[in-house]
C-alpha cells in the first residue's frame, strides 16, 4: 500500500521509478506523453478548420486523459483508473458516433468540411 | 420498496447491502429512466394518436420522479454535502415539467402541420418520440449528477446530461442554423469534457482513488484532501486537477473561458431548446462544482472559511470576468435570444459568488453561499423558462421566430398574458424586489459579505446595475411602448403547452415569494456541510510527513 503522494511532485531522481519495469520509464514519462497529447489536441483544435480533424483533436485530448489514468492506476496499484478508462472509451465511442452524424448532416446541406464556411451565427 | 424486491436476489453481504442502499437513493432516477424507455417505445408506434401521448407520459414520469425525490430523504454516506440530493432532485423535477410543456410543437413542426392538413402519416419520418426521450435522458443525467459519490459516476452523469442536448439542438428546427449551432455546441462540449476529464485524472493521480465520499471514515478523495490541507496545502497535482475540472465544467455553466458558444447556440437552437440549455447543463455544472469543492472543503485559511488559495483565486477571476463579460456584451445585442444568452452567462457569474463564499457557519441562509446557490438555481429556473417561453409563444406571420426588441414592443397591449409574463420574468431576472429573483440575489450578496469577499460583492452590485439597462428594455418595451409595425404582425403559436409553461413560470415568480423563507431554509439545510476527517491512504490519521514505504512496488 502506498502511503502518501506528496512526493509526486518531487524530481524524478528522488522517486523510485522501478514500478514500470526496469527500462527506466517512470510515471513522469507517461505523464509527459499524456500532457503532450493533450496540448497537441488543444493546439490542433484551435488551428485546424476541417471538422473531422477538429473532432479527432478532441478525441486525442480524451485519450491523453485515458493515458494519464492508466499510468496513475499502475502507479497506485489499484484498478480504479483502468475501470475509469473503460468508461471513458465508451463515452468517446458515443461521441464519435454523434460527431460523425452531425458532420454528415452538415455535409448534406453544403458539400464542405471546412468549419469556416459555416457562419450563419455571428454576433 | 426497491429493497424488498431486490433483497432475495442478493446474498447478505456487505457489497450487496451497499448496493441496495445506493439503489434506494436512486429511485427518482430509476422512475425517470423507465419513463424515458417508455417514451422511446411509444415513439415507435405507427399510430399518431398514441404518439401524441408522449408529452403527457413525460410529465407524469417527471411528477412521479419528483414525488419520489421529495419523499426519499436518504443521503450519501460520508458526503460533505449529503443533504443536497433530495432538494436538488425535487427541484429538477419541478422545473423539468414546464420545460417539457414548453417543448410542444418543437420538433418536426412542418411535418406535423402537413399531416394536420391531410398528408398521410408516415411513422418513419417523425422523430418526436426520440426528442422527448433525449430530453428525459438529459434530466436523468442531471439527477444522477446530484447523486454522484464517485468521479467515474460524476463524469458519466455529466456526459449523460450533455450528449442528448447536442442532438436536441441539431434537430430542434429543420433550419441550417440549428444544425450549425448543434455542431458548434458539440465540439466545444467535447473539449470541455476532455478538460474536466483530464482534471479528474489528475485528482485520481493525486489521491489514488476515484471515490469522492465514503462512509465510516473510509479512504476517499475527501479524506485525502483533508489530510493534504492539514499539512498546509493541496499537492500541486491535486490543485491542478481541481482547477482543470472547474475550467472544463465552465463549459456547462457557460462561464468565461468557455462561454463564447452561448449566444450562437442559443440563437441557433429553437427557443424551447434554448430555455432547456440555459437550465439543465448549467445546473449539472453547478452540482459538479459543488460536489468537487465539497470534497476540497471550505476549511482553509485563517478563519477556516475559505477555499485553498489557488482554487479561490481561479474561481474569483472566473466569477468576476463572467459577470462583467455577460452583462457588457448583453448590452450590445439586438436579438433578444442573444441578450438572454449573455444574461445566462452573467447569472452563472453571480452564482459563482455563492460558491466562493462557501457554507459559512451553516446557521442561516444569509451566510450560507451554497444554500444561496441552490436557492438561486430554483429562482433562475422559473424566471428563465418564463422569459424564453414568451419568445417561444410568439412568431412572425412568416413562421419565423421573433428576434428583436421591436417585436415585443407594446406586448402588454396586444397580448396581455404574454406581455405580463415577460415583464415579471425580466423584472425577476433583474432582481427587482419583491420578486423571487430579488431574494435569490439578496442571499448571494449577504453570503458574499459574510465571507468577506467585499471586492467580489462590489463587482456583483455593479453588474446588477449594468444589467438593469437591458432588462429595463425588456420590461419597459412590452409595458409602456405602443406596439410597432412588426409587433402588430405577430401571432401566437398554436401550442397550449408553451402558454402554460410561460404562465406557470410567471406565477411561480410571484406566488413563491411568501414561501421564500421556507424554500431558503430548505436550501440552507440541503447545503449544510459536515467537515471531513483528515485521513491518509493507509488509513491512519493525517501526519506531517508520511514517506512512501518500500514494500509497495
Amino acid at each position: 500500500m502506498i502511503t502518501s503522494l506528496a512526493h509526486i511532485a518531487e524530481p524524478v531522481t528522488t522517486v523510485a521509478p522501478d514500478i514500470f519495469g526496469d527500462v527506466g520509464v517512470s510515471l513522469y514519462h507517461y505523464l509527459f506523453v499524456s500532457a503532450t497529447l493533450f496540448a497537441l489536441g488543444v493546439i490542433g483544435f484551435l488551428t485546424r478548420r476541417n471538422m473531422i480533424v477538429m473532432f479527432l483533436c478532441t478525441e486525442m485530448m480524451f485519450q491523453a486523459a485515458g493515458l494519464a489514468l492508466i499510468a496513475f492506476s499502475k502507479y497506485h496499484l489499484n484498478h480504479s483508473g483502468e475501470v475509469f478508462v473503460i468508461f471513458v472509451l465508451t463515452i468517446a465511442a458515443a461521441e464519435a458516433a454523434l460527431a460523425l452524424a452531425l458532420v454528415v448532416l452538415l455535409f448534406r446541406r453544403r458539400e464542405t468540411l471546412n468549419a469556416e464556411d459555416w457562419a450563419l451565427l455571428r454576433g | 420498496m426497491i429493497q424488498t424486491i431486490l433483497t432475495p436476489m442478493f446474498a447478505e453481504t456487505d457489497a450487496s447491502t451497499e448496493m441496495l442502499e445506493k439503489l434506494g437513493f436512486l429511485t427518482p432516477e430509476i422512475a425517470l429512466f423507465v419513463t424515458t424507455c417508455l417514451v422511446m417505445i411509444i415513439g415507435l408506434s405507427s399510430s399518431r394518436s398514441i404518439r401524441d401521448t408522449i408529452p403527457i407520459v413525460s410529465v407524469i414520469g417527471l411528477g412521479v420522479a419528483g414525488f419520489l425525490a421529495y419523499t426519499n430523504q436518504s443521503t450519501i454516506a460520508g458526503a460533505a454535502l449529503g443533504g443536497i440530493m433530495p432538494f436538488l432532485k425535487t427541484l429538477i423535477a419541478i422545473v423539468g415539467i414546464p420545460l417539457v410543456l414548453l417543448m410542444s410543437g418543437t420538433v418536426d413542426r412542418d411535418y406535423e402541420n402537413a399531416v394536420a392538413r391531410g398528408l398521410p402519416f408516415d411513422s418513419i419520418r417523425s422523430n418526436r418520440g426520440e426528442f422527448y426521450a433525449f430530453l428525459l435522458f438529459s434530466l436523468t443525467g442531471l439527477m444522477l449528477c446530484a447523486s454522484a459519490d464517485d468521479l467515474i459516476w460524476l463524469f458519466l452523469a455529466l456526459e449523460l446530461t450533455s450528449l442528448p442536448t447536442y442532438v436536441m439542438v441539431s434537430i430542434s428546427s429543420g433550419k441550417a442554423k440549428s444544425q450549425e449551432a448543434g455542431i458548434k455546441y458539440f465540439f466545444l462540449g467535447a473539449v470541455g469534457a476532455a478538460i474536466f476529464l483530464y482534471g479528474f485524472a489528475m485528482i485520481y493521480g493525486a489521491t489514488g482513488t476515484t471515490v469522492l465520499f465514503a462512509g465510516d471514515g473510509e479512504y476517499s478523495i475527501t479524506t485525502a484532501f483533508a489530510a493534504d490541507l492539514a499539512d498546509g496545502a493541496l499537492s500541486p497535482i491535486a490543485t491542478l486537477g481541481v482547477i482543470l475540472a472547474i475550467i472544463g465544467v465552465c463549459f456547462k455553466i457557460a462561464a468565461v473561458p468557455m462561454h463564447f458558444y452561448t449566444p450562437d447556440v442559443y440563437e441557433g437552437a429553437a427557443t424551447p431548446v434554448s430555455a432547456f440549455l440555459a437550465f439543465v447543463p448549467k445546473t449539472a455544472g453547478f452540482v459538479a462544482i459543488l460536489l468537487l469543492l465539497s470534497a476540497v472543503g471550505w476549511g482553509f485559511g485563517a478563519e477556516g472559511t475559505s477555499l485553498p488559495e489557488p482554487i479561490r483565486i481561479t474561481l474569483w477571476i472566473i466569477a468576476a470576468l463572467t459577470m462583467t463579460f455577460g452583462n457588457v456584451l448583453a448590452l450590445l445585442q439586438q436579438n433578444i435570444k442573444r441578450v438572454l444568452a449573455y444574461s445566462s452567462v452573467a447569472h452563472s457569474g453571480y452564482m459563482l459568488v455563492g460558491v466562493i463564499a462557501g457554507p459559512g457557519d451553516g446557521g442561516s441562509i444569509a451566510s450560507n453561499g451554497l444554500g444561496a446557490v441552490l436557492f438561486y438555481i430554483l429562482c433562475y429556473g422559473f424566471m428563465n423558462v418564463g422569459a424564453f417561453a414568451v419568445l417561444a409563444c410568439l412568431e412572425r406571420s412568416s413562421g419565423d421566430e421573433i428576434e428583436t426588441f421591436e417585436d415585443i414592443r407594446g406586448l402588454c397591449e396586444t397580448n396581455r398574458v404574454l406581455g405580463w409574463v415577460m415583464v415579471l420574468c425580466s423584472a425577476s431576472l433583474l432582481g427587482l424586489p419583491p420578486l423571487l429573483g430579488f431574494w435569490g440575489k439578496l442571499y448571494l450578496f449577504t453570503s458574499g459579505i459574510s465571507a468577506g469577499e467585499y471586492a467580489l460583492v462590489a463587482i456583483l452590485g455593479l453588474n446588477s446595475a449594468i444589467a438593469a439597462f437591458y432588462y429595463l428594455k425588456l420590461i419597459a418595451g412590452p409595458l409602456l411602448d405602443e406596439p410597432g409595425e412588426s409587433a402588430k404582425g405577430l401571432r401566437e403559436t398554436p401550442y397550449v403547452g408553451r402558454v402554460i409553461a410561460a404562465t406557470v413560470s410567471a406565477v411561480s415568480v410571484v406566488a413563491l415569494v411568501p414561501f421564500v423563507n421556507v424554500l431558503a431554509n430548505a436550501a440552507n439545510d440541503a447545503a449544510t456541510v459536515t467537515p471531513a476527517q483528515a485521513q491518509t491512504l493507509d488509513g491512519s490519521e493525517a501526519k506531517i510527513e508520511s514517506p512512501r514505504s518500500d514494500d509497495d512496488a
